[in-house]
């Protein structure tokens, strides 16, 4: 069977290049945003398992046109954005709202985005669509209307299936994803791109701040071995 | 006016970045230490759809225009910093763009698509012994005898010798094709190499670049197939001109890419390093320098990007003359390779006796983007050549 995939996904700062200011923020201004490297596991997985099966890849992004245009890129045939900066349970909220009057089998996101490592986006999703949810999955079968995946846990791995429609959450082991070519880039601008503006929902959470972890140094003063064997010794 | 890329131009500098970082960098060193670049990452950048990247899709390549092509340069360039693997990739990117237009439809679909495939190499034979500048001397010979092509001569300092006779692949060729016409009687035509009866090679050890082979190519009574005749008998000095003009925009986007790496870590390092209890970077000495680095950058990289733009804008739109080309090309040719020198020297000397050690990675970026002041591509006075002639009028060419 033909599989109809949405992918969710997340826009973020490139944490790699962000400083932290003398306020202690972190410092955004030029920082070059990309899509949260998790997602983008759950949109190579979704096109993976597009070219095996057949179907469609949809992605949602919370995000800008850019983002809609890399994951045009990376295989999904189709990207809806919006751009509405609010806490997870909004996010599924937004998404649940959005998603609520498309076809799918299956809903793919990634178990956390890298910035604020929630985990709660996908299960919110699925819980406000009623649908099954399995997370942290490794590695997922599609079988005859069910889906199958390894879910990893901290010491091994269980295997899940559920029928179809559900909602699976995916690690960075699942895949490496595809870097888009020249190719697939010019391909992706004659592909369909949906800008929509939904409510900001009550947020269950409000940000205030977001300041850096402040590390003061030991300042430990280390003058021979006998010394430092005594250091040791007492952090042991 | 608009000085930004498009939003497809930022997206695929992320993805070539992104490449480079992944699948490149690992191997920098490697490339530099042992002389090679393996050839399982040409592959991955054949596959990525680097290597002939401005090559029509029909044989495998993506048809990138000269800005895009500008951007994998300079992202390539920032990785490996020894020039190896940017050499590597331009000389494909700027003379199988000038085969894909002016080569044989044959010649195109026998040669073309193992060179996208990253199967074989594509490089440039023009220089002899004579020297490289002086085209019209050149003596290599190609004539035609009973119907077929035969080439005499020897082409030297040429890039990529051990790896298209180790791989297969060849070169676009210039030849003298009438002695008595000089310019007029140059043409140019694609010589293979590998187990070819009447070639023989040989290697340089250089000073920079090592992960690129520089050698000569003697060409003894070599018969090549009447295909591989690039465009029209006695019009190679045109095309030779416009293939120099594709190459040195790449030239000179490299150099840029290798700069701005080299002056962001430089800079990284100048606020972290403190001297006297003071970052060097608070030093007006240090500052002073790094802001005219800067500007110096910006300055290049607006004459580079604004050449390869020219080019897109030529060969899509019909719009310059070939002499505008000409004299926006140089430009770039002649400012990029030197502000490259400077800056990579600049932040060698911040970060003092590490800059000096092979482990800190300058010492490659200076000493390949020096073969760029010496000549490969084009000499340096050569460029000022082309400005005079341009701006003055050719009567006051000095040859």
């Amino acid at each position: 069977m033909t599989v109809e995939i949405i992918v969710c996904l997340k826009q973020i700062y490139d944490l790699a290049q962000i400083k932290i200011d003398t306020s202690k923020r972190p410092a955004t201004e030029g920082i070059a945003k990309k899509l949260s490297d998790f997602d983008k596991n759950a949109l190579e997985e979704a096109v993976r398992i597009k070219e095996k099966h057949g179907g469609n890849v949809s992605a949602v992004i919370k995000g800008t046109k850019d983002a809609a245009k890399e994951a045009l890129s990376m295989g999904a045939d189709e990207a809806i954005v919006y751009n509405v900066d609010t806490d997870s349970l909004g996010t599924a909220y937004i998404l649940a709202g959005v998603i609520q009057n498309m076809k799918y089998d299956l809903i793919l996101c990634g178990e956390a985005s890298i910035d604020e490592y929630s985990f709660q986006t996908g299960p919110r999703l699925g819980h406000a669509l009623g649908i099954p949810v399995l997370t942290y999955a490794r590695k997922i079968e599609m079988q005859d209307g069910d889906v199958v995946v390894e879910r990893d846990l901290e010491k091994g791995y269980e295997i899940a299936k559920e029928k179809l429609p559900a909602l699976v959450t995916v690690t960075k082991e699942i895949n490496e994803p595809r870097i888009p070519t020249l190719m697939q880039i010019l391909g992706a601008s004659k592909k369909k791109i949906t800008e929509m503006s939904p409510f900001k929902p009550d947020a269950g959470v409000e940000t205030l701040s977001i300041l850096a972890i402040e590390m003061k140094r030991k300042e430990v003063i280390i003058k021979d071995v006998e010394d430092l064997a005594k250091v040791i010794m007492a952090e042991r | 006016m608009d000085f930004s890329f498009t939003e497809e131009q930022e997206l695929f500098r992320r993805s070539v970045r992104e490449f480079c970082e992944k699948k490149l960098a690992p191997w920098a060193n490697e490339i530099n230490e042992k002389g090679e670049i393996p050839h399982a990452i040409l592959k991955e950048m054949a596959s990525f759809g680097l290597l002939g990247i401005t090559i029509s899709e029909r044989y495998g390549g993506s048809g990138a225009g000269f800005i895009n092509a500008t951007i994998a340069a300079e992202e390539i360039a920032r990785v490996d910093v020894s020039m190896a693997t940017a050499v590597y990739y331009l000389v494909e990117a700027g003379w199988g763009f000038l085969m894909d237009r002016y080569a044989s439809e044959k010649a195109k679909e026998e040669i073309l698509p193992d060179i996208t495939k990253g199967k074989t190499f594509l490089g440039i034979a023009s220089t002899e012994a004579t020297g490289g500048s002086d085209i019209a001397s050149i003596s290599t010979r190609l004539e035609k005898r009973n119907g077929k092509l035969i080439l005499n001569g020897a082409k030297t300092f040429i890039s990529g010798v051990r790896e298209a006779t180790r791989y297969g692949g060849g070169y676009v060729t210039i030849v003298n094709t009438n002695p008595d016409l000089k310019n007029k009687g140059l043409s140019l035509c694609y010589l293979p190499v590998k187990d070819v009866k009447g070639i023989t090679t040989s290697i340089f050890e250089q000073m920079g670049r090592e992960g690129i082979s520089t050698g000569t190519i003697n060409i003894n009574n070599v018969e090549i197939p009447e295909h591989f005749l690039i465009g029209e008998w006695n019009r190679g000095f045109y095309y030779a001109m416009e293939g120099f003009n594709c190459a040195r925009t790449l030239v000179a986007a490299a150099c840029i890419g290798a700069a701005e790496k080299a002056l962001e870590s430089g800079i990284e390092y100048i606020k972290e390093r403190h001297v006297f209890g003071t970052p060097l970077a608070k030093f007006e000495g240090i500052q002073f320098q790094m802001a005219e680095e800067y500007t110096k950058l910006e300055a290049a990289k607006l004459l580079v990007h604004k050449a390869a733009w020219m080019l897109d804008q030529m060969y899509a739109e019909n719009r310059f003359s070939i002499g505008e080309i000409n004299k926006a090309v140089a430009t770039a040719k002649l400012v990029a390779p030197t502000t490259a020198f400077d800056i990579i020297k600049d932040v060698l000397t911040w970060y003092g006796a590490y800059g000096y050690t092979r482990e800190a990675g300058l010492e490659r970026g200076l000493r390949g983007v020096y073969s760029y002041i010496i000549g490969a591509e084009g000499a340096q006075n050569i460029m000022k050549i082309i400005i005079g002639r341009e701006i003055l009028g050719k009567e006051f060419a000095p040859y």
